[in-house]
């Protein structure tokens, strides 16, 4: 175990050394794990992370120094530049991984290892080294070669099957939403590997790390067990499909537009039927919405879906979102504003919750943002504010301060484009 | 060489052996979480009653329980009604020797049945609380009710699905409760670490709204920095074309192709036998490619089409091109490639009925998933899929030390039901 003479529980996680060679697909790893207090250090090419040559950029202006992607993904990680394609610069990893609690990485599989700089080659210089592998299809197995992006992930876990309207093709969730299952897991795995080598096995750790083999595609898979896939094939050979916005079994259940954009709404008991029934009666007058033929549980309205549905949108298009939202929850029902992100930016609940970290950028461009870091509340952590780092920001701290490389041997890397 | 072959054979603890977890309430993220921490070690107990069954046990509707095991499966179960007075008290009496309490039920209900957690730290000073919420445990939306499918509106990511001018774009599952259950997790083997460091002990408050928010991306700075909202654009990206899904043959088939690169385009291009539409010199460039994207997609559906998605896909990454077939149930259920790795397990259940004590319910054969997080030398393990109220005996009586006469008394009055 590393000496946390320093900590004193300031952060939730003690600041464990992790190097980060993720790219997009799974830097939220290392992100969670830096948000809450490792000590996350990026290893990047001399040329940067390429995501840092991906926009968004202010003004749409590509700089290295404001990709807004690459600031999304790496808040609070440190930053030290490393051509692991040399020699000379294989051997500084070697040296930065002997004294690592972890590593992450998601290049192909064999990349690290036919470098000479893959686990079994790392553990035995530092046999408590924990190393997460998050590649597209896992390590092992029949496509584990396989090459994926956000998007062949989401087609290959099946997830895209459910997405979107039925008559219509698969679609992407628009988040790159396969970035994030496969980087928890991942994060997941590393801290309960640190914990067994630290304060496991038996309470004063096993002194030992291991492999963690972490697959997106059945990452994702996990992440739409309501729809459970494998189980429906096998009870009744029936393949999930794609529902699309509005359910036609429970209704109303899904978005509808009001006045000024969209409400999400779902109606499942009898209690919150009459409650909505009364409601659409006080304000449109109707009486048939009251009628006995729609009373019940969340089913026995799926008939008549076409009329409830126009009697629906003949009331919510009196209101605004914030409207219904609130007054719908006040008459006890499930009402939700569809928001993007303008609405999430500057919703209540989300600011007094402390869920948006403000981070100052020295960068006059850019200035101090809100990021999306406080998923925890606590009054006793919080998670770090530090921007993304530059480019190779600790590059001095890290080999000269750590590794011990002087001046000349610092200039030399340079010189060679190692650093 | 695999993570398999890394295996010791050296038989090893679970990381978190010896820690003891308390779960009291219903649903997907919160029992995730128990799965998760029981699967690693942990001893989770999971306190329940026959008088108020979960929902999830209802759903699906093909076999009412059978998809439970995915989310109970590694916990001890037990059965105790917490409203009644002796309820309450063995509930505290549990949390007096846990590690962690966890729970999703709502403030004044916790406050009515008197289990606020400054009666858990009166019993337990150093227990680990995690609180998870829906919209969150304080401020202006700490009464409101939301539910798992709903909240993908709610987190921002249905606007940023599908294409412009559609309805927001949804995916039939409860997006944000995942996220929640695997945070939860990480954050308490956290807090354990913290603990055993520094003596002092956390109380977190998750919400299923926040956990859908944080993984909005991006858009979130892009709106700040340049007042603009992201742009939906169904399957296509703001860089790699082809990129999309494309039909195959047979009923609601596709394939996802992706080339990000014009070495990929040349290996498309090659798997397509270079006809002589995709010469042309439009398609020699990225941003060419990303120009012309709809002529280019029409005219590689239309060689997808008469195709099998699987073979298609086998062909297509022997090309070196990102491709992927969009998976139904069948496809992931017979996998090869998930079989090698033991994805999926069988497992038993038990067919939940209504009014019926859970130990009556008949026995059923059914499928779950195992956690995506391969450990080399602490395997997670797949976990005992135990039924309601299973492990009553041991915690009462073991583990709670009362005496059995005591435990057949609260039966027969309905507190441990």
């Amino acid at each position: 175990m590393p000496s946390f003479d320093d900590y004193n529980g300031e952060t939730l996680i003690p600041p464990y050394r992790i190097l980060d060679l993720t790219d997009r697909r799974a830097a939220f790893c290392g992100r969670l794990l830096a948000d809450y207090g490792a000590d996350v250090v990026k290893v990047e090419p001399p040329a940067g992370d390429p995501s840092r040559r991906l926009g968004p950029y202010p003004d749409d202006a590509p700089h290295t120094e404001r990709s807004l992607d690459f600031m999304f993904y790496n808040t609070n990680k440190r930053s030290i530049t490393l051509d692991l394609e040399s020699p000379a610069g294989r051997e500084l990893f070697r040296r930065l991984a002997a004294d690592a609690d972890a590593i992450i990485e998601s290049f192909d599989r064999r990349y690290l290892d036919d470098r000479g700089i893959g686990f079994d080659a790392l553990r035995a210089v530092n046999p408590g080294l924990v190393m997460a592998s998050v590649t597209p299809f896992g390590g092992a197995g029949e496509w584990a070669d396989y090459l994926g992006d956000d998007l062949v992930v989401m087609a290959a876990s099946g997830y895209m099957q459910i997405t979107g309207e039925p008559d219509a093709p698969p679609v992407r969730q628009g988040n790159e939403h396969s970035h994030y299952p496969a980087a928890q897991y991942a994060a997941l795995g590393i801290l309960a590997a640190l914990y067994h080598r630290d304060f496991g096995d038996g309470d004063g750790g096993s002194g030992t790390g291991q492999h963690i083999d972490v697959s997106a595609q059945e990452a994702l898979i996990t992440y739409y067990t309501d729809a459970h896939p494998a189980l429906l094939w096998r009870r009744l050979g029936q393949n999930v499909t794609r529902v699309g916005t509005n359910s036609t079994l429970v209704i109303p259940l899904g978005a509808y537009p009001c006045k000024d954009g969209w409400i999400a709404a779902g109606v499942i008991t009898p209690r919150e039927w009459d409650a909505l029934a009364q409601w659409i009666h006080e304000v449109t007058g109707n009486d048939e919405v009251l009628s006995d033929a729609y009373r019940g549980g969340n089913q026995d309205r799926a008939e008549h879906i076409d009329i409830i549905t126009a009697m629906f949108l003949e009331f919510a298009e009196n209101f605004t979102v914030q409207e219904l939202f609130h007054e719908g929850q006040r008459r006890n029902l499930v009402f939700l504003p569809v928001n993007d992100v303008a609405d999430l930016l500057a919703d209540p609940q989300l600011a007094e919750s402390g869920f948006w970290t403000d981070i100052e950028h020295e960068d006059a461009a850019i200035g101090t943002l809100q990021y999306p870091l406080g998923i925890f509340h606590s009054d006793e952590v919080a998670p770090g504010k530090r921007p993304a780092p530059s480019l190779g920001a600790d590059n001095l701290a890290v080999f000269r301060g750590e590794l011990g490389l002087n001046s000349a041997e610092l200039a030399a890397l340079r010189a060679d484009g190692i650093i | 060489m695999t993570s398999t072959a890394r295996t010791s054979s050296i038989a090893r603890t679970s990381p978190l052996a010896g820690i003891r977890v308390v779960e009291f309430g219903p649903y997907v993220a919160l029992p995730l979480t128990g799965r998760i921490l029981g699967s690693l070690g942990a001893e989770v107990i999971k306190v329940e009653t026959n008088k108020v069954l979960d929902e999830m046990a209802f759903i699906p509707a093909w076999s009412r329980g059978a998809g439970q095991p995915e989310y109970q499966r590694g916990k001890k179960r037990i059965t105790l009604d917490v409203r009644t007075p002796e309820g309450r008290d063995l509930m505290l009496a549990l949390a007096g020797v846990s590690d962690v309490f966890m729970t999703n039920f709502r403030r004044n209900v916790l406050d009515r049945w008197g289990i606020d957690f400054p009666a858990i730290r009166e019993r337990r000073a150093d227990c680990i609380i995690m609180w998870q919420t829906g919209l969150g445990g304080h401020g202006p939306y700490y009464t409101y009710k939301s539910f798992g499918i709903l909240v993908q509106h709610l987190s921002g990511v249905s606007l940023m699905t599908g294409e412009a001018d559609e309805p927001p774009g949804v995916v039939n599952t409860s997006y944000s409760d995942y996220h929640t259950g695997v945070f939860q997790p990480a954050a308490i083997i956290a807090a354990l670490m913290r603990r055993r460091l520094t003596g002092k002990t956390a109380t977190m408050e998750s919400s299923i709204f926040k956990s859908g928010v944080a993984t909005c991306g991006p858009a979130l700075l892009d709106y700040q920095v340049n007042n603009r909202m992201p742009e939906r654009r169904g399957n296509r990206d703001a860089y790699a074309a082809p990129h999309g899904v494309y039909p195959c043959a047979g009923i609601d088939r596709y394939i996802a192709i992706s080339a990000a690169n014009d070495g990929q385009w040349r290996g498309l291009r090659g798997a397509m036998g270079d006809p002589g539409w995709a010469a042309a010199p439009e398609y020699e460039t990225r941003i060419g490619r990303r120009r012309n994207e709809t002529a280019l997609d029409d005219g590689i559906a239309a060689w997808t089409r008469p195709q099998d998605s699987a073979e298609l896909m086998g062909a297509l990454q022997a090309a070196g091109v990102p491709a992927g077939l969009v998976a139904q149930g069948q496809d992931l259920h017979d996998s090869r490639h998930l079989q090698s790795r033991k994805f999926y397990q069988d497992t038993r259940y038990w067919e939940a009925e209504r009014g019926v004590k859970a130990t009556e319910w008949a026995e059923g054969e059914s499928v779950s998933w195992s956690i995506p997080a391969r450990l080399s030398e602490t395997p997670i393990a797949f976990g005992e899929y135990r039924n309601i109220g299973a492990d009553n005996a041991y915690v009462f009586g073991e583990l709670l030390g009362l005496p059995s006469a005591e435990i057949a008394r609260l039966e027969e009055g309905g507190v441990i039901y």
